[in-house]
């Protein structure tokens, strides 16, 4: 079968902006090998199909090579101009006043900066900006600052040394600035405000009274930038006044409970966090002024929306670009390079560079001072329980969250908080309320758990309280009210799969951590004056996934058997390009050769989006899926826990594509030659005995065939050797009939290309597509990973520091790709959260990072003596079978801990801290008044 | 004032030796291998001498080598000294590929000990500065943990919570025996 | 000496009439910290006032006591009375005469009330049922008869001048400093028998190899202090003039920091006099005028400075001071400043969010020259000095290290 060739064209007007402006490939094969091959190990030298020896980056990374954006300087790039010219920004300090210019003529003249960008620059040039960064992102004058930091001026300078000399005369200076009389914080409406009301039929199982996924999430009035519900709702009403109804019953009844009812109400606030991703953000750019070409190295998580989102800037502008090439490192973020508007400032400081490539590259006091951060929540939890059975019966939690001064993703992590916070528990009813308010704070956007740990861990340090305050045992209390496999959660979607984490609670239970803790507590005291001892648990189960999912990956096996496989996610030192390369030996009988991550170009697929995956109509949905190249998203940033299962899916997908419609027919061939059906014949072979054993393919006894000799002959029957896929995920896969051959399955994607043999590739038009209906939308969470967490600390009397002196914890997480790698997510997650829990934190405003004076030496983010390095264990729960798919764990690894320190310190002390973090200062106040 | 007036520097890195260049007089050492010599492995973590990320091997004449911040030491500091970088660890052959990590990088490496790599420049050169001092003087079994802890101990990982980082330091020394058993 | 007591008996603002249990123990909190019992009597990673701490004498390592309410271990049977006595006289109540490590010759001028809040408040400590290290002085000085002759002679000696024409701030901070604050015990320089040089009160003191600078009004002045900062200085632990570090470090940690700023204020205010002598300002000197010496020092300054104070001496916002202003630069002998430059300053919690980061020393990386040269730097374009550190003073630095006798 042959299929028209699709022209680049045809993608890049959906896709981009039809300006003219391409998303080009990596630029030329130079450009492409920049990065990758340099970085990754020859396969035979990194992994076996037993399993990875070591990460696939390893010895790039082990030995300085260049493999972050950051390392990069232009004589680096080919074809690039030798001299690197650099760039900061100039920001306001102030928050309360209008800017009105600056001066830097505290500047000799010969550091005076070749090239200054302000707003009016950008005006006069017409270059946009991505809409969700606005407004302003280099400050007019006349206009007050929206946040601490607030970029007023890109200034460049086209040599190191003179750029050296003159910012280390301009940072730390409160005089550059002027500002006008005082007008007060700019006053905004919440980014976003949103309820979750859930009432439970008879049992667990029973359809809902109501709840968000059977009715409708909730959304108030905004009246003076606060959310305002119905006064008197009524049953009567509207779907929505329905919801607000039975909330108002649940506060009723709260408030006068039943006798045997216990109503615990608490309030738990959360630190202002930086994510303290090692690589500070950086772009490096040059616009080539003899072809038009943009060329664009950058540190982000989402390399697909920072080509489409920097496209769209250049529409309409003076700046006559052509093409336009990212080239994305590997990089960290835990985050905060998801959706980060640093990009843009480095790719206008590119477009200014007078022909010269520019690097705008914050130093550590810029990062703090501009970088994402992770939202402080204020929360006010209730929660009533019935003593006699010691189940849950109403949780009632409101909260507010700082989103600081840009809207960023504030809206977005105030629901997945929300949504989170019932943690492992079925609640009969729930009721819960968030809303996510501007400030002058530096902005708030994606971090590392995304909402989930600050209401999570708040949750269980209530519910161990709530334990003490009922005397019986904490995990027995726990175990009463698991969210057993079938419930369902708080906006009344039923989790996928098993879930087991009532098996991590027996584990917890019976050991020795947890056991003994109280005479272990109570003989070390007595040996030691100086401290006092404590033992606390929590478990979390966290989200992964974003309920609007794109992965894309093509895999391809040449005539020799190499493996190629390109992925749109991108490394951020969880190991993606070492996992994904893993994902093709179940199908492909080993890892694969070459592996291309952070791919945004993928031409084959030519797919268009249009409308908003989370919000539109299904009426909508319905109309736009009938254009066979329509899908809700185009791509996913590499975040929430995405890669193990979701960007597995796609790589799993395309190789299985590869065996089924190549490899296998093409062993069948094999097999077959001879006389009536050859070695094949006297027996039944079928694909369910298809076996991979060290590297060659067998299967029901037949001579195994050797990886290079399956590949050859697929590629010389024109079978399938490729397979480029797309796939959406709305908490359930979309899924189609593609035609392949005389078959046309049904697959779990929505775009498939292949290609036959060694010709290029062709999509396959794809027929009946079926998208998850929109109201899965208010599913909010389907696939969850659970951890648990013991933890053994002391407390000093006097200093009230804490050590953590051991601990121990469970994940759950499917069946693992590399084993490794998700302990060492573990371990470091577990190191993130202390830090969170008792070192980690900030002022918000003036005193905060936005005033350009905050490093590590103030902001403590925990060393190794910190995390009882050689006192900590860990278990990965053996999955049901190795059929069980890898889930994320990126983020939950981090949250138990917290409420587990919580709870240990609890223990320890006497004393309940709902605080984070629990400081020394804290401890001391609470220890000695 | 801004400094601009420069001075001439001379020194031996990863056993190559490198100038005269003319650099700037304040100029700080990791601006001029980054910069002026496109070393970029040494990195820019804090730039305030906390995190450790861009420290380097000073080798000293008597043979003993330490760790060096040169986010806040200058260039002109090392003026006819002799310093090791991440990049001048493992040997490689005559196309520049990697042909053998040093026993610290080798084991970093097999026990998955970095993430995103950032600090794991530092962190080779602390512990390779750590070997190199155990190789002159072992360390007794009941100290090497604490050996270690003090080695590596303020070095700043983000993502790693340094237990393969320290399991591999250990597991290095005791293989390179190092360790003094009893 | 009763008419000076009686004199400080009038002082405003400290002491209220008698309260409930709980007032009288926040007051004693109070009045703990300004007397910063904590110092030496909390030990670094060990319980409140278990005692522990290690002061290093001329003579000796002393050993701060328990004082927590344990009765075996610490002083759960004294009475008030015999705490005031203790306190005041250096007397234990079976007799025993303390080392006058402990400040009675200081405290003797503390009012009885003030005392008996202070014993409250410990009383309602948690009892620590521990011994404390025994100090163990050598010959004549673990000798208690030698302690007591020492009290014989000296205890009533201190007559700090209260004039009454002073305001109440000043005669407040005066309370502060002398009694409660005990300051002269480290900034008045000692005799050979280990007692405070009276005739030459608050006029800077010696301390495990560091100078504690005069206090005289005039001194503070003339090294760029005024009473703002120097009230900030006690309270933040920072101000343009530095920062505290080496034994200032746990009087602010543990003491100043807590103090309101009124008092604060009233000890700035005592030190500097109600009509402060003006702070003498130091314009940076230019690398031309400065001596070969200083100028050779320039570089080292570069390689090794700059990165944290900065090229010019301005100093990074919560990393490191300015060189620019800076006090120890100006004081007329170099040791601290030395001191630091070999040794460095370990990694300190200031209040709030601020935390310096260690100083490394230099004494491995710059020979005496380098560092003679550097200093003379530092000190001449910055602190209003000669160029006079000749590598032969680096050279006795270095032979005695910190924290031992001088």
């Amino acid at each position: 079968m042959k299929y028209p060739r699709l022209s680049r064209r045809a993608f890049l007007k959906g896709s981009a902006t039809g300006i003219g402006i391409t998303v080009a490939p990596l630029g030329s094969r130079a450009f492409a090998a920049l990065f990758e091959p340099r970085v990754t190990a020859a396969r035979d030298q990194w992994a076996s199909p037993s399993g990875a020896h070591f990460r696939i980056d390893a010895i790039s990374k082990v030995s300085g090579a260049k493999v972050f954006a950051r390392d990069i300087r232009a004589r680096d790039m080919p074809g690039w101009p030798q001299q690197q010219s650099h760039a900061m920004l100039l920001k306001a300090t102030r928050a309360d006043r209008p800017y009105q210019g600056f001066d830097l003529s505290l500047l000799d003249d010969g550091l005076q900066p070749d090239r200054i960008v302000t707003s009016a620059d950008l005006e006069q040039d017409g270059v946009g900006f991505p809409e969700s960064h606005g407004p302003d992102p280099l400050l007019p004058e006349g206009k007050t600052p929206l946040f601490l930091g607030h970029p007023v001026a890109i200034l460049i300078w086209h040599d190191f040394a003179r750029y050296r000399a003159a910012k280390n005369a301009l940072q730390f200076r409160d005089d550059l600035i002027r500002y006008g009389a005082r007008t007060g914080e700019v006053e905004r409406p919440p980014y976003g405000s949103f309820r979750y009301v859930r009432v439970g039929g008879d049992t667990p199982y029973d359809p809902d009274v109501f709840s968000s996924l059977k009715d409708s999430d909730l959304f108030p009035t905004i009246k003076n930038r606060r959310p305002v519900w119905p006064d008197d709702p009524s049953l009567n009403g509207d779907i929505g006044e329905q919801g607000v109804y039975h909330a108002r019953r649940m506060q009723d009844t709260l408030d006068d409970p039943p006798d045997n009812w216990e109503v615990f109400q608490a309030r738990y606030t959360t630190p202002y966090i930086e994510p303290a991703a090692l690589e500070p953000d950086n772009g490096n750019g040059w616009l080539d002024p003899d072809t038009g070409t943009l060329n664009f190295v950058v540190a982000t998580q989402c390399p697909f929306e920072s080509a489409h989102e920097t496209a769209r800037m250049l529409e309409g502008s003076r700046f006559d670009v052509r093409h336009l090439n990212v080239h994305p490192g590997y990089t960290v973020g835990y985050g905060s390079k998801d959706h980060n508007i640093f990009v843009y400032y480095a790719v206008i400081a590119a477009l200014y560079g007078d022909g010269h490539p520019v690097r705008l590259a914050n130093d550590r006091f810029e990062q703090f001072q501009s970088g994402i951060k992770r939202h402080p929540f204020d929360m006010d939890y209730r929660l009533a329980v019935d003593r006699d059975s010691l189940k849950f019966q109403i949780f009632r939690a409101h909260m507010d969250v700082n989103g600081g001064g840009r809207a960023n993703y504030s809206a977005s992590v105030a629901a997945v908080g929300a949504t989170a916070a019932q943690s492992v528990y079925y609640l009969p009813r729930s009721d819960l309320a968030t809303t996510a308010y501007p400030s002058r704070a530096v902005e708030a956007g994606s971090m590392r758990g995304y909402g989930t740990l600050q209401t999570m861990a708040a949750t269980e340090m209530m519910v161990d309280e709530l334990a003490e305050r009922l005397d019986v045992d904490p995990i027995e209390l726990r175990r009463a009210n698991v969210l057993e496999a079938g419930m369902k959660n708080t906006q009344g979607a039923i989790p996928g799969g098993a879930i087991r984490v009532g098996e991590m609670l027996d584990k917890a239970e019976r050991h020795p951590l947890w056991k003994e803790r109280t005479e272990r507590r109570d003989k070390r005291q007595a040996e030691d004056p100086d401290h006092l001892y404590g033992t606390g648990f929590a478990i979390s189960h966290k989200d992964f996934g974003t309920g609007a999912e794109a992965p894309m990956a093509s895999v391809e096996i040449d005539a020799e058997g190499r493996i190629r496989l390109r992925q749109i996610a991108i490394d951020m030192g969880t190991g993606t390009a070492t996992s994904q390369a893993m994902n093709v030996v179940d199908f492909l009988g080993r890892p694969a050769d070459d592996i291309k991550t952070g791919e945004t170009d993928w031409p084959e697929l030519a797919l268009e989006t249009s409308g908003n995956p989370y919000t539109m109509q299904q009426a909508e949905q319905d109309r736009l899926s009938r254009n066979p190249r329509w899908t809700p998203r185009l791509a996913s940033p590499s975040s929430a826990s995405n890669s193990a299962y979701y960007s597995s899916h796609a790589t799993r997908e395309a190789a299985r594509l590869v065996f089924r419609h190549g490899l296998w027919p093409a062993a069948l061939s094999i097999w077959g030659q001879g006389i009536y059906g050859g070695q094949a014949n006297p027996y039944v072979v079928r694909l369910e005995d298809a076996r991979w054993v060290e590297g060659h393919l067998t299967a029901r006894g037949m001579t195994p065939i050797p990886l290079a000799k399956l590949a050859a002959k697929a590629h010389e029957m024109g079978l399938v050797t490729a397979a480029s896929v797309h796939a959406f995920n709305r908490w359930s896969w979309a899924s189609a009939e593609f035609p392949l051959g005389d078959e046309a399955p049904r697959l779990p994607l929505d775009a498939v290309a292949v290609k036959y043999g060694d010709d290029d590739y062709h999509l396959l038009d794809r027929r009946n597509v079926r998208y998850p209906d929109v109201q899965l939308n208010n599913a909010h969470v389907t696939y969850y990973s659970p951890v648990a967490t013991l933890v053994d600390l002391r407390v000093n009397k006097g200093s009230g520091e804490v050590d953590i002196l051991e601990h121990y914890s469970w994940v759950e997480c499917g069946k693992p790709i590399v084993p490794e790698l998700v302990k060492g997510q573990l371990e470091g997650g577990i190191a993130m959260g202390i830090g969170h829990a008792l070192l980690e934190e900030m002022p918000l405003y003036e005193d905060g990072p936005g005033n350009g004076s905050w490093n590590f030496n103030r902001y403590q983010v925990p060393l190794a003596r910190h995390c009882a390095v050689w006192n900590q264990g860990s278990e990965i729960l053996p999955p049901l079978s190795d059929t069980d798919p890898a889930k994320g764990m990126g983020e939950v690894v981090m949250i138990p801990i917290v409420g587990a320190i919580v709870n240990a310190l609890a223990h320890a002390t006497g004393q309940r801290f709902r605080d984070l973090p629990v400081t020394p200062e804290r401890i001391k106040e609470a220890l000695h008044g | 004032m801004a400094e601009l007036s420069t001075r001439p520097l001379r020194l031996t890195i990863n056993g190559q030796a490198v100038g005269p260049v003319e650099v700037p007089d304040d100029l700080m050492m990791i601006d001029f291998l980054h910069e002026y010599q496109g070393l970029t492995g040494s990195r820019l973590g804090c730039g305030q001498g906390i995190c450790r990320a861009c420290v380097v091997i000073l080798d000293h004449d008597d043979g003993t080598s330490e760790e060096m911040r040169i986010c806040i030491t200058g260039a002109h500091f090392f003026n006819g000294k002799r310093i090791r970088t991440i990049e001048g660890h493992a040997e490689r052959g005559d196309d520049g590929d990697i042909v053998a990590l040093n026993p610290i990088q080798r084991k970093f490496v097999d026990h998955f000990a970095f993430q995103c790599s950032y600090c794991a420049p530092g962190f080779v050169n602390a512990a390779t500065v750590l070997v190199e001092r155990l190789e002159r003087e072992p360390v007794a079994r009941a100290d090497l943990e604490a050996t270690i802890d003090r080695a590596l101990g303020h070095h700043i990982c983000r993502c790693t919570g340094y237990v393969r980082y320290y399991q591999a330091a250990k597991s290095a020394i005791e293989e390179l025996g190092l360790v003094k058993e009893g | 000496m009763r008419r000076l007591l009686i004199g400080i008996l009038l002082v405003p603002g400290l002491t209220t009439q008698a309260a409930d249990d709980d007032s009288l123990i926040e007051r004693g909190r109070y009045l703990a910290r300004t007397a910063d019992c904590a110092a030496c009597h909390t030990a670094e990673g060990g319980a409140p006032f278990a005692g522990g701490v290690p002061i290093a004498s001329p003579f000796g390592t002393i050993y701060g006591t328990n004082i927590t309410p344990d009765p075996d271990y610490g002083i759960g049977e004294y009475s008030a009375d015999d705490f005031y006595h203790a306190l005041t006289e250096g007397e234990t109540p079976s007799g025993r005469q303390l080392y006058p490590a402990m400040p009675y010759t200081s405290y003797h001028l503390m009012r009885r009330e003030d005392a008996d809040a202070i014993y409250a408040f410990l009383m309602s400590r948690e009892p620590i049922a521990r011994a404390a290290p025994e100090t163990d002085l050598s010959f004549p000085y673990n000798q208690r008869w030698g302690v007591a002759f020492w009290n014989l002679i000296y205890a009533d000696a201190l007559e700090p001048d209260a004039s009454s024409s002073q305001s109440s701030a000043w005669q407040r901070g005066q309370y502060l400093v002398e009694a409660m604050g005990h300051c002269g015990e480290c900034h008045t320089p000692r005799s050979w028998t280990g007692a405070m040089d009276l005739d030459r009160h608050l006029e800077g003191g010696s301390l495990a190899g560091y100078r504690a600078p005069s206090l005289e009004a005039e001194a503070l002045a003339d090294r760029g202090w005024n009473r703002d900062d120097l009230a900030h200085f006690l309270k933040h632990g920072m101000s343009p003039q530095g920062s505290v570090f080496n034994e200032m470090f746990p009087v602010m940690h543990h003491s100043t920091q807590y103090l309101t700023d009124e008092d604060l204020s009233a000890m700035a205010t005592y030190l500097l006099g109600d009509t402060p002598p003006e702070a003498r300002r130091i314009e940076p000197r230019p690398l031309e005028a400065l001596s070969d010496s200083a100028r050779r020092g320039r570089q080292s300054y570069l390689d090794t400075c700059a990165g944290c104070h900065g090229g010019d001496g301005q100093g990074k916002p919560q990393v490191a001071v300015a060189m620019s202003g800076n006090t120890t630069l100006r004081l007329e002998d170099p040791t601290n400043l030395l001191r630091v430059m070999l040794d460095g300053i370990e990694a300190r919690d200031f209040p709030g969010f601020a935390r310096m980061q260690e100083m490394p020393g230099f004494a491995a990386h710059l020979s005496d020259d380098e560092l003679a040269d550097l200093g003379n730097y530092l000190r001449e374009t910055w602190g209003g000095r000669p160029g006079d550190i000749a590598p032969g003073d680096v050279a006795n630095l270095r032979e005695h290290n910190a924290h031992a006798a001088p």
